[in-house]
Order: structure tokens, then sequence, then C-alpha cells
């Protein structure tokens, strides 16, 4: 396939990544996640800002309407990097939100000044966005809304066009939820204006994709974590890595990792040179499915592989298990992302 | 003390019902069914109870005041108090020192820590592991000295469950560094309030404090508060009763776990969903088969035949059949399996607690690793 953008990207998502710098640490330190845990929204509205001032929240905002205009695959390596350093904050929800705003971003979201979020999942356990209005009126609940706790700005999705609410126009229902974050939910009843989005399906599959590579990330740095332990724990005078039992799983591990880096983007890369509508689906679908194992099945192996010491919450391991059973679920389960899958085969889609 | 009737000699069915009658008459007002631990605070009114009814220790003789039960008495009254969910008591003495003692103690331990163990005045932690002897338990280094009439202890064990619990820690200590690993371990018994222990909590990954840490800086013990001979502790504490290597097989855990993700599903919505049963019915049929092979243990049992090193087959499947239960239900459970609360509070419906539960089982007691080394050795007699 020709790639139109050709090999730009590589060179863009390279910046994408040394900005990120500014709000993952480059040495893996997790103090400052720790820090914010199981406290206020669970995350630091100041790294919000920090990241506007990168201007990461322009990225999928076109250039015609100011912004970056940068490609799927940039969104997703920007993701991993977020998601190996356990980032809790919205990012990858705002970078969304503005993509479905574009010209009509606010200032002060587009600085991080204000954070904001987009709330489409009508119920919890379903993918379905059209919810959320009566008889023209914005009215209704989103589920799983990223960020909502420490939010000031929600995009809400509807099937009759999208609203931009202030917190003061929602509800937010919040859960304390196993990373240290909220999970949330959201009702409104608006008389905000709804403005018509063609984009709201694309969108939601972009983030399935953003999503998926968060979680690549949250998986590779366990997997790295693991294998540094395998290299310098010691049982019956030799490095546990040596044995061929724990060898051979931290092979699967990786070769795990790697068809899903190679889903992932090599879906990206199709996400950005135009792809149909159906495909498209199944393809977010199938990308999902793969990272939302991927992550379970490395945390877990990672906590084996670390004996007791993986057992406790002082071992920055379990950081990534907990990551990984709070958010491998969003975006579709693997229950309902082979359901979905499943149902496609009738439209003889999944071949 | 009270007189205790001939269990042994009751039908199954009469002791059954003794059994379930007795737990639901005298189990306190303290919570029931619950996937952690409870703290001595807590539990202690249980503890009290089946101390008072003589009913703490089942597989003690009777001449020590345990109720002397047959492998088969024994599984009913831990299926009948675990069918009521009765919380498990602080029980390393009862179930680990108390046989222990019972083997290899000398008289005068015999009488001076059983009785206390009955009264729940000592409640004991297994000191084994140390920070760089787990798998490899042999490689203990926390040393005891001889010093006259007493051993004076330098080291570091941890992992200790509910430690922050117990009054006495039973240790292995190196006691000879000139022979083989094995054969320089002693087993001793300290006192947690002698001078020079201290602990130090764990928070585990449920982010509740279950272990914590013991530290030994010069602690001083009368010389005779060693069992089973100096530099014999390995053995003592290798020797693990045939028929508790059986009950940690049962398939009681799974079972439980399948029906809670059938609440899951239910609420989820996906209980007639083909692509969830495809999953469901492999794991339940994992847990009927489960279950007959756990039988063919407990009849071994019933015929007095010995138990041999692949009884850990059953721990290895049990303990990882339960962790693939747990993960079906956090897809199952969708977004919420994500929140530290289940929804509406019911903890059927607790995917997250389940999965978190299952996870250290496969790394205590032997992790799957060294299980299926020792099986790949032991029983499938493979070279290496
Ligand atoms: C919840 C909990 C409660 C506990 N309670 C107690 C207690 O009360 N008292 C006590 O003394 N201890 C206790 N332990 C400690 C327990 O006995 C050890 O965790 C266990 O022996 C494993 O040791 P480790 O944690 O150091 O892991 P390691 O031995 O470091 O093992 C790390 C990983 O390497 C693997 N591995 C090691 N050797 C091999 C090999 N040869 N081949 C293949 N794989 C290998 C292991 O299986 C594991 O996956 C508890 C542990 C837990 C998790």
């Amino acid at each position: 396939m020709q790639d139109e953008a050709g090999e730009d990207w590589v060179e863009n998502a390279r910046m994408i990544v040394d900005s990120a710098g500014a709000i993952v640490p480059a040495d893996g330190s997790l103090a400052r996640v720790r820090a914010v845990r199981f406290k206020g929204p669970g995350y630091d509205r100041g790294i919000m800002a920090e990241a506007g001032a990168l201007g990461l929240f322009q990225m999928r905002v076109g250039t015609g309407a100011g912004g970056l205009g940068l490609g799927l695959r940039e969104t997703c390596e920007l993701a991993r990097v977020l998601g190996r350093g356990l980032l809790p904050e919205p990012v990858l929800p705002a970078i969304m939100a503005a993509a479905l705003l574009q010209e009509n971003l606010p200032g002060s979201a587009l600085t991080g000044e204000q954070v904001l979020t987009w709330a489409w999942q009508d119920a919890p356990g379903r993918l379905d966005w059209t919810g959320g209005v009566k008889d023209g009126r914005l009215c209704g609940r989103k589920h799983a809304v990223q960020g909502a706790a420490g939010a000031d700005l929600f995009v809400v999705v509807t099937g009759a066009g999208i609203a931009l609410l202030p917190r003061d126009a929602v509800t937010v229902e919040v859960a304390d939820s196993l990373d240290g974050g909220k999970l949330c939910s959201i009702a409104f009843d608006n008389a905000a204006d709804l403005r018509p989005c063609a984009t709201a399906q694309s969108v939601i599959e972009d983030a399935t994709l953003a999503h998926s590579a968060y979680l690549l990330g949250v998986s590779e740095r366990a997997l790295e974590i693991t294998l540094d332990y395998l290299r310098i724990r010691r049982q019956f005078d030799r490095p546990i890595g040596s044995f061929q039992a724990l060898q051979h799983r931290a092979t699967e591990m990786k070769v795990g990792l790697e068809l899903s880096r190679a889903a992932i983007f090599a879906t990206a890369r199709r996400f950005d040179t135009g792809i149909d509508a159906q495909s498209r689906a199944q393809a977010a679908a199938r990308v999902k499915l793969r990272a939302a194992q991927l992550a379970m099945h490395v945390s877990r192996e990672a906590i084996q592989m670390h004996g007791a010491i993986g057992i406790t919450d002082e071992a920055d391991i379990g950081l990534f298990v907990r990551k990984a059973m709070a958010e491998a679920n969003l975006f579709g389960s693997p229950r309902m992302l082979r359901a979905r899958l499943a149902a496609m085969l009738d439209e003889g889609l999944a071949a | 003390m009270k007189d205790l009737p001939d269990f042994n000699a009751m039908s199954d069915d009469a002791f059954r019902a003794l059994a379930r009658d007795f737990v639901e008459t005298h189990y306190p007002d303290i919570p029931r069914y619950t996937l952690g631990r409870l703290h001595w605070d807590q539990v202690k009114p249980w503890y009290m109870v089946l101390s008072a009814q003589g009913w703490l220790c089942p597989t003690w003789p009777r001449a020590h005041g345990g109720m002397e039960l047959t492998a088969a008495k024994h599984l009913i009254l831990i299926e009948e108090f675990e069918r009521y969910g009765a919380a498990r008591v602080n029980d390393i003495g009862p179930v680990m020192l108390g046989p222990l003692l019972l083997k290899f103690g000398t008289g005068a331990q015999k009488a001076r820590f059983l009785p206390r163990i009955l009264s729940g005045e000592h409640i004991w932690a297994q000191g084994y592991s140390e920070p760089g002897a787990g798998s490899d338990l042999a490689a203990v280094r926390c040393e005891a000295v001889r010093d006259g009439a007493e051993w004076v202890i330098n080291g570091q064990k941890t992992w200790c469950t509910l430690g922050m619990d117990a009054n006495w820690i039973f240790i292995l200590a190196r006691t000879d560094k000139t022979v083989k690993k094995q054969a320089g371990i002693s087993f001793l018994l300290v006192p947690m309030d002698a001078p020079g222990v201290t602990t130090r909590n764990i928070e585990n990954l449920e982010r509740e404090t279950e272990f914590c840490e013991v530290f030994f800086d010069d602690v001083r013990i009368p010389a005779d508060h060693i069992v089973g001979g100096v530099n014999e502790g390995w053995a003592a504490a290798k020797a693990l009763l045939g028929h508790e290597r059986v009950f940690i097989g049962a398939p009681r855990l799974s079972a439980a776990a399948m029906s809670r993700l059938g609440h899951i599903a239910r609420r989820a919505g996906v209980w007639h969903d083909p692509v969830f049963r495809d999953r469901y019915v492999a794991l339940q049929c994992d847990v009927a088969d489960l279950s007959d092979l756990f039988e063919a243990y407990v009849d071994r049992l019933r015929d007095g035949r010995t138990i041999g090193a692949d009884v850990a087959m059953l721990k290895v499947f049990q303990s990882e059949l339960y962790q693939r239960i747990s993960e079906l239900m956090m897809e199952v459970a969708g977004e919420e399996a994500g929140a530290v609360m289940p929804p509406e509070g019911d903890r059927r419906l607790h995917a997250a607690a389940t999965y978190l539960s299952a996870r250290p089982t496969t790394i205590f007691g032997g992790s799957t690793e060294i299980m299926r080394n020792m099986l790949a050795k032991a029983v499938l007699d493979l070279p290496g």
C-alpha cells in the first residue's frame, strides 16, 4: 500500500515522544503516579497544562482548523509512551474530544488550563454511543467517562450531534477505581446546542486504537521490569531468568507484545491512509482485543515471576496489574469484542 | 474443656449435621464469606468459641485437646464451615506448629506449647522465608549462635502471614555454615516480645496489611526452644501432613467462584451469550474433573494409603483453575471490573477481589513452577 505521508510520521512521532518526556519521566520513575493515587480526581491537573503547552491536544485537530493535523500513528506512539509511564491524566480523552471539536476547541482547553474530556458510551459493557438525546434535547447519561472527576469541559457525543458542556451542567458520579483513579459516569439534562458531527464513529475507533497503544505501553514496561527482575533475582545460586520454564513464558509475552504492536500500527496506518467503514470497525475490535488480553496476561505473569514481592503494594509492578485491571475493558472487554467479531462473521466481514 | 463425643464413630451424615449445627449455633457476630483474612481483633471471638468447645484442632489427638478426626470427617468439617462462610482463624498454631510439635517436640515442649495454642494465649507466625530465601528455602541466612544456655539470633524473616497478630514465631535459622545448606538449619521457637524483635507491616496487592517482615537483632532465647535437634530443622519443616496437601487441592474455591461468575454474567446480561458460554462450560468441566480427582485422593486418605509427591498435581490445577475463572470474571464484568468496590456493594459481583485474591495461590506453599519441577522429577522421573 502506498503511504501518502511517506516516512514523515516516524519523524513526527519521534518529536512527540521526545516532548512527552516532560510528562512521563524517561527513567521510568512512578513516584509521581503513586503520589496522586486515591487522592482528589486521581490525577494532577497541572500535568494537563503541561501537555497543553506541548501542543498535544492539537494533534488530531486539522491544520485547516489551526491544529497540527497529525496522524493516528503519531497518536498511538504518544499513547504507548504514556502507557509506559502509567500516566493517570486524561491526555488521550482530551485529544479525542479536541478531534471532535476541531475549530471549536476552546482556547482554555487547548492550553490545558481547563481539563477537557469526552463522554460517548451509552451503557457499561456496550459500545453504543447514539443515546443521550430525548426529543432533540440533550438528556441522559454516559458511562466510563475518563477523567471526569477533575474535568471542566465535557464533549458529549450523541446520535443527534455533539455538545460542549461545562462542569456545572453535568452531574458526575464517581467510584474509586483500582488504579487509584476514578470510574465515572455523567448525567445531564440541558438545553445546550447540539452541533452535527460526522466523525463520532471514526473518532471512537481512533480512540480505541490509541487506548490499545496505551495498554501496549503498559505491557511493554511491565515486561521490561519483569525481565530486569529475572536477571537480578537469584535463587538456587543462579538468576531465576536462567530457568527455562520462565524463559519460555517470558518469550510468549514478547511474542504477544510484538503481535499487538504490529496490529496497532498497521491498523493505524490503514486508518491514516483510508479504509472502508466496516473494515475499520472490525480492525478496531481486533486490535483492542489483543491489547486488552496482552495487558492482563503480561501483568499477571509479571506478578507470578516476582513471587511474593509481586503481591505487595510497594513494588511498582503491582501498579501495572492494577492499571490493566482498571482499563483493559475500556472500549470493550475481550468477551464483548469476541462477541462483536463473531457477529461480524454473519456480515461476511471478519474473514 | 468439653467432654467430646466420639466423632469418628458417627456416620458421615450425622457428623455433617452436627458440624452444620455447630457453626450455625456458635458462629459469633463477625464477617462471613471474606476473601481476605481477618485480623486477630476481629476473628478472636470465633477462635475462642472453637477453643472453649474443643473444636479448634480437628487433627490433634484427643489426649492433647484435639478432635482426632479422620481425614474424611475433617473434610466434612471444613466443608460445613466453608459453606457457612466461617472466617479462617489465625491457624498457624493449630495447623502447622501443633502437628509438628506432636511429631518432633519433647514432652516438655508439648506440655508447654500445645495448651497455650488451644487457649489462644499463643498466636503463632511462620518465619521460614527471607528476602534471599523463597523458593530456595534452604538458603536461609538468619543465624542462631549458641551462647551458654541461650541461642542468639540475628537476621530477618519476611512475608509472615498475620505476623502482626502473633506473639510467637517459629523460624528456620542457620546454625551451621560449614555443611550442605539443608544440613545446617534448626527450628527455633521465638517469643515476639523478646528484646531485639521488631516487625514492619507490608501492604499487599489488595492494599491490606496481611503480612509483615520480622527482624532479629541479638535476640536471646533459651537453648531448649529448639524442635527436632540442632541442625535437624529442615526435616521438621518439610514434614507437612499428608491430608493438608490433599485439602489444598479441594475444588470448593473454584466451585464457589463459578457461582459468582454466574452472578456477574447475569448482571452483565451475557448469561445466554454463546461466546461466554463456550468458556463457562469449559471451566465448569474443569471444576467437575478436579472434583473427581480430588475425591480419588480423599479415598486414598480414607483407606489409609500413603499420599505421594503426585498430590501436588491437585494444588497446581486447582490454583490455576481458580485464577482462570477469575480472569473470565474480569472480562465479563466489563468496565465495572475496574472499580475498587463491587456494583451495589454486592460482593458476589466483585470480580476484582477474586482476581486479586487468586494471585498469591500460585506463589505461596510452593509456587506452581517449583511444584512442576518437582512433579517432573519425582513423578515423571525425568532427568535433570
Ligand atoms: C500471600 C503470601 C503469604 C505468605 N506467607 C508466608 C508465611 O507466613 N511465612 C513464610 O515463611 N513465608 C510466607 N510466604 C512466602 C512464600 O513461601 C514465598 O513467596 C515462596 O516460597 C516463593 O518465594 P519468593 O516469593 O521469594 O519467590 P522466588 O523464589 O524469588 O520466585 C520468583 C519466581 O521465580 C520462580 N522460580 C524460582 N525458582 C524456580 C525454578 N527453579 N524453576 C522455575 N521457576 C522458579 C518462582 O516460581 C516465581 O515465579 C507467603 C507468600 C505469599 C505470597
